[in-house]
């Protein structure tokens, strides 16, 4: 099986080429060719200011010329030789295997068992060390607290859009939205709310709720959707509801913000709102439950 | 020049001991067909990706201090944008070259995930993971792992909207972990969404730690290759005690040498022509705004079609919460890939085979096998659908709702249909011998002197069907 190399077509042919090869060979210095051009025409046009598109094609065909050249060169001037190679015993076997136990338990075992003592103060320094190294860790975020319970909104915070306009009862038509922030945080990610002009005497809410629906029009949702946090960007003012573009879950506007089709469980919290002696609205407090997709002690004070 | 060739190998043999095994190295038999080529495919755009992306760490600013964007592209004139987000667009629109190189990595990314992926089905459809590369199998997953890690922290790092909603849409995930979620997600993103940390950090992750890693166990894994040697298919003269095929030189390496460039040619022209990931059009992440449609790279598709096809089930148990995200972005991955992990094992429960292979089934040899392969492939394909789920509705005009309630019903019953048509299709063509890599001799057709016909056979061994 094992072939002389002039035979493989590396040294110098020991035979007339055939005609397949001859025009094979021919293909091949053709590619190459290409490959060498391609490559002047890179060096062109990188000092001429650079095209993207171009130097793509270019670098493709000096690639792709030398990649045909040399798959040419493979499979038509090489010629097919199949070579065979007995496997070997992956295994050391019995034998093997038991040497290393003996040098295992006459070696190993009996150096540490006189010193059985030292062996397992050893251990424990390393344990100790161990979890001391552990402890930087620790470092990399602040434990998680009451954070995500709680937003900037206070009783009180001013309605402001994300470039810190205060918000009044007329700046939303009715069927219009607008993304809210409390002032001093527009652009917070946690406290980013919706507030949704509706027509009058829609909202199906409880009383108290209600009650901080300014004139009954004006309520304000969570932005955060409870599902895996994408902002809820799209309003539909026909059905009056919210739809996220993320996981498609949407939220009856009108209906406590409840989820009625998608992945989301749970309605987009409630941002209490009323209106200051300035007719601007303000915020009677934070939403009523967290905002954001779940978490574990969610539930919990 | 000889001279100097022979000199120098006899000083490295002389001290290293290489010649006897660069020896037996040159003489390395790899077997001849196109389905081993796979995995070198997604070791070349590795090669790609190393190269492509040390050239971007030289001009990428991982930051998200705020700068006033003030390069050529008009849209984004005078605009608060991060730093990493500014350098991205330096990069791409005022380096020479720059483009090229950021769209030849994306489009080597997702190169570079198919091959793994493909590669992967043919070790496990040919049944090439059985006894003695169950550790290699385990090298090969850890590798896909890594691999899905490099691809989702890079693609996080532009800073651009459509990253950043992946990005929120991971934290939630995180969130979800049970019990330890909170302090995991505020570990690793150093607090609350959106803080400020994250982006440094996924730095590190994708130029350092994940890279280590990888690069690591390919080596490990290409160890393994060669001290157990290739399997192979079965065939003439091929048995479970030889590797037949091509020598390392000339022939593999001539091969391997052409496969290289032209994926690498292909990477070249892809990330020419065919734009990929145009930050600029997404523009500067803000987390109150939102793309639509938004689509992450394809080998996270099937995850965000997980989470689109969820139920909207959260637990509430003694007042601890389980997140509706839980059952399909935590505990579906868990589970499909805990399976695959542990696949040789499981399958070995079935088959009571300890024996060593070394030569591959064909996919019908085992039809249970491929049947679960199939039914397995069929779930993440539904996933992936789903995925699309808004642009389908675009496209065939129908409303999105019905999109995800077709694929909820898709995903109950289509994985059981596949796996029962799957074994059938395995046991015919088992019983049928028909085999796809012989060359079916055919027949030769005779007159006969009163004019019918009659048939000669080619092959005077071969049986008349």
């Amino acid at each position: 099986m094992d072939l002389d190399d002039r035979q493989r077509g590396l040294g110098p042919p020991a035979r007339e080429l055939t005609w397949d090869q001859r025009r094979a060979e021919r293909a091949a210095a053709v590619a190459f060719t290409v490959a060498i051009l391609a490559g002047v025409g890179l060096f062109v046009v990188y000092f001429s200011g650079g095209q993207t598109q171009l130097e793509g094609v270019l670098f493709c065909l000096a690639l792709g010329g030398l990649g045909v050249g040399v798959a040419l060169w493979a499979n038509r001037l090489l010629g097919a030789h199949e070579a065979v190679e007995e496997r070997h015993e992956l295994t050391s076997g019995a034998a093997g295997r038991e040497a290393f136990e003996h040098a295992l338990a006459e070696e190993v075992g009996p150096t540490l068992a006189r010193r059985s003592l030292l062996v397992k103060l050893l251990a424990g320094a390393g344990g100790a060390l161990g979890l001391a190294l552990l402890l930087p860790v620790l470092s990399l975020g602040p434990a998680p607290g009451r954070t995500l319970k709680q937003t900037p909104w206070r009783r009180g915070s001013r309605l402001v859009d994300e470039n810190g306009t205060q918000i009044t009862l007329n700046s939303v038509p009715e069927d219009g939205f607008i993304t809210v922030f409390p002032e001093g945080h527009a652009g917070s990610a946690d406290a980013q709310a919706l507030l949704i002009h509706v027509p009058k005497g829609e909202l199906r809410l409880p009383a108290d709720r209600l009650a901080a629906v300014p004139q009954g029009t004006h309520v304000a949702y969570s932005k955060i959707c409870t599902h895996a946090g994408c902002p809820v960007g799209l309003y539909r003012a026909d059905t009056r509801s919210l739809l996220c573009p993320c996981h498609q879950s949407q939220f009856d506007v009108l209906d406590g913000a409840k989820p009625f089709f998608g992945p989301a469980a749970r309605p987009l919290p409630q941002l209490p709102l009323g209106v200051d002696d300035q007719g601007v609205l303000v915020a009677l407090g934070d939403f009523y439950e967290p905002v954001g997709p779940a978490f574990w002690d969610r539930g919990k004070p | 020049m000889s001279m100097v060739i022979e000199r120098s190998l006899k000083y490295l043999d002389e001290r290293l001991g290489t010649a006897s095994f660069a020896r037996r190295a040159l003489r390395k038999v790899f077997p001849d067909h196109w389905t081993f080529l796979l995995g070198e495919i997604a070791l070349f755009c590795l090669v790609v990706l190393v190269f492509t992306g040390t050239f971007m760490t030289f001009f990428y600013n991982p930051s998200i201090r705020e700068v006033v964007y003030d390069g050529p592209y008009q849209p984004l004139q005078g605009q608060h944008v991060s730093a990493a987000y500014d350098s991205v667009l330096r990069l791409s629109f005022e380096v020479r070259a720059g483009l090229l190189m950021r769209q030849v990595h994306h489009w080597a990314a997702l190169v570079f995930v198919a091959a793994i992926v493909i590669h992967l089905c043919r070790i496990f459809f040919t049944g090439a993971f059985r006894r003695p590369r169950e550790v290699n199998w385990l090298v090969g997953m850890a590798l896909l792992f890594l691999a899905l890690g490099e691809g989702f922290t890079g693609y996080s790092l532009p800073d651009d909207l459509l990253s950043g909603i992946g990005l929120r849409i991971f934290y939630s995930v995180a969130l979800a972990i049970p019990v330890v979620g909170t302090w995991v997600t505020y570990l690793l993103f150093g607090g609350e969404f959106p803080a400020g940390d994250i982006i440094s950090r996924l730095f590190v992750f994708h130029v350092m730690l994940l890279p280590a890693l990888l690069i690591g166990l390919v080596v490990v894994h290409l160890f393994v290759l060669v001290l157990q040697k290739h399997t192979q298919y079965p065939g003439r003269g091929r048995t479970e005690r030889n590797v037949v095929g091509k020598r390392f030189w000339p022939e593999q390496t001539f091969k391997s040498v052409s496969l290289l460039l032209l994926t690498t040619a292909m990477l070249a022209l892809l990330g020419g022509l065919a734009q990929i990931n145009p930050v600029w059009q997404y523009g500067q992440f803000r987390p109150f705004d939102v793309t639509s449609p938004a689509q992450p790279d394809w080998y996270i598709g099937f995850l965000d079609g997980a989470l689109r096809l969820g139920p909207p089930w959260d637990l509430t148990l003694f007042g601890y919460t389980i997140s509706e995200v839980f059952w399909p972005a935590i505990l579906f991955p868990g589970v499909a890939f805990g399976i695959l992990t542990l696949w040789p094992w499981i399958e070995r429960r079935f088959t009571r085979d300890r024996a060593e292979h070394h030569l591959l089934d064909r996919p019908r040899d085992a039809p249970a096998r491929t049947a679960t392969g199939a039914a397995g492939l069929m779930v993440f394909f539904i996933m992936f659908l789903e995925g699309g789920n808004d642009i389908f509705g675009v496209l065939l005009n129908v409303s999105v709702e019905v999109v995800t309630r077709t694929l909820q019903w898709a995903l109950l019953v289509a994985p059981v249909v596949t796996w029962l048509v799957t074994f059938w299709v395995c046991r015919a063509l088992k019983r049928s011998r028909v085999h796809p890599a012989r060359i079916n001799a055919g027949v030769r057709l005779r007159r006969t002197a009163d004019g019918g016909y009659e048939t000669a056979s080619l092959e005077p061994t071969s049986t008349p069907e």
